[in-house]
């Protein structure tokens, strides 16, 4: 990998604001971005000193062992798994045992839309000899595809809420840029209320400017609510099931504050 | 007391900064809690925000119908707003910091609402 392409990747991760869940972990992973796999191999390669790096997305668990950059090995996992892999350190003279790590951590983590690392103390694992493979050494190996920038915001957001929303309509300097769903109703909100609405709006904002999401429960005929979220020169108006107002709201946050 | 209710409510959230009762008819801000200070200006720009989310002349902002809770998230602040069950023009306007629990923070204020507007 080349010095511009790491170095690109590590601008990427700083630029990522991941921040801590509930529980204190640090979020690595939402909605697939970066992909799980890519994630914990990011987290490898940013463990320099011995440490078991604890992966968890509801009620899985992953515990791996990482140093020197480099992968040892998979310590344990919750639910328990019979893979013989669990317990030996990788090595590239082993491509099957390579490969039995990516299946592995692909099958219990692969489709995460929430993943969260903790770095504990190193538990006694392989020998003092065996060194493992390295993250780099484990993209190529795997085939993982590293997220050089991170999805623009209202990407993110979009996808961070994706479980909640209904439909789309996401609008770039005046022109319709993606739909999804039933959209025709945010398309006649688009073309008919939002102007209006700016600009009464506006004068009840006393200078207040940025990114904004207003949310309007259960503003649509069939019981949905409807929000518009504001960014730059991005509008994005969707149809959400109320009850992802706080996870809307909570993701709105962790993106554009 | 309509301010103990608020004083309540502001106590209980960190990061609640202001909360604002407000007549929906007249577009007032009938009462704050105590230890709100925000001039004159600020209070009618709240209750003018209220009555545009809210539709309270019956125009929805957005789509097809009014609703009883509105917000506005920006980079600095949540503003939410709530209309009481029993009587439509009674609403809480509330002034939050932007890392709130808003699921928490906007049951305990419905129930607050409910409480003042039909005691």
């Amino acid at each position: 990998m080349s010095e511009p392409t790491a170095l690109a990747e590590k601008l990427a991760t700083l630029a990522s604001k991941e921040t801590l869940d509930d529980t204190g972990a640090r979020i690595i992973s939402e909605a697939g971005t970066p992909a799980p796999i890519a994630a914990i191999l990011r987290e490898v390669d940013d463990t320099v000193l011995e440490r078991c790096l604890t992966f968890s997305f509801g009620d899985t668990t992953i515990n791996i062992i990482a140093a020197g950059r480099r992968l040892r090995g998979i310590l344990s996992v919750i639910p328990q798994s019979d893979a013989d892999i669990i317990g030996h350190v990788l090595s590239r003279e082993e491509p099957e045992g390579v490969q039995a790590a990516f299946d592995l951590l692909n099958d219990m983590c692969g489709d995460a839309d929430h993943l969260t690392v903790r770095a504990m103390p190193p538990e006694p694992f392989g020998k003092g000899g065996e060194r493992g493979i390295s993250a780099h050494g484990l993209t190529e190996l795997w085939g993982v595809a590293a997220d050089a920038e991170p999805k623009p915001p209202m990407e993110q957001f979009l996808g961070m809420n994706a479980a909640a929303i209904s439909s789309v309509l996401h609008v770039r300097k005046g022109e319709i840029v993606s739909k999804a769903g039933d959209f025709k109703a945010l398309q006649t909100i688009w073309t008919s209320q939002v102007d209006a609405f700016r600009e009464a709006h506006k004068k009840t904002l006393r200078g207040e400017e940025g990114a904004q999401l207003v949310c309007l429960e259960s503003a649509f005929d069939d019981g949905s609510s409807a929000a518009m979220a504001l960014y730059e020169d991005e509008v994005v108006l969707v149809a959400y099931q109320a009850e992802g107002f706080g996870h809307m709201q909570s993701s709105w946050q962790r993106i554009f504050s | 007391m309509v301010i103990d209710e608020l004083d309540a409510l502001r106590d209980k959230y960190e990061g609640c900064a202001a909360l604002a009762f407000a007549d929906l008819s007249t577009k007032m801000i009938l009462v704050t809690d105590s230890g709100s200070n925000l001039r004159r200006e600020a209070l009618d720009a709240l209750c003018a925000e209220a009555a545009l989310l809210l539709g309270a002349n019956g125009k929805p902002a957005l789509a097809d119908k009014p609703g009883d809770l509105a917000s506005v998230a920006s980079i600095a602040q949540l503003r939410v707003f709530l209309r009481a069950q029993s009587e439509p023009n009674d609403v809480l306007c509330c002034i939050c910091g932007p890392k709130m629990d808003a699921d928490a923070f906007v049951a305990d204020a419905c129930a607050c609402l409910d409480r003042i507007s039909s005691g």
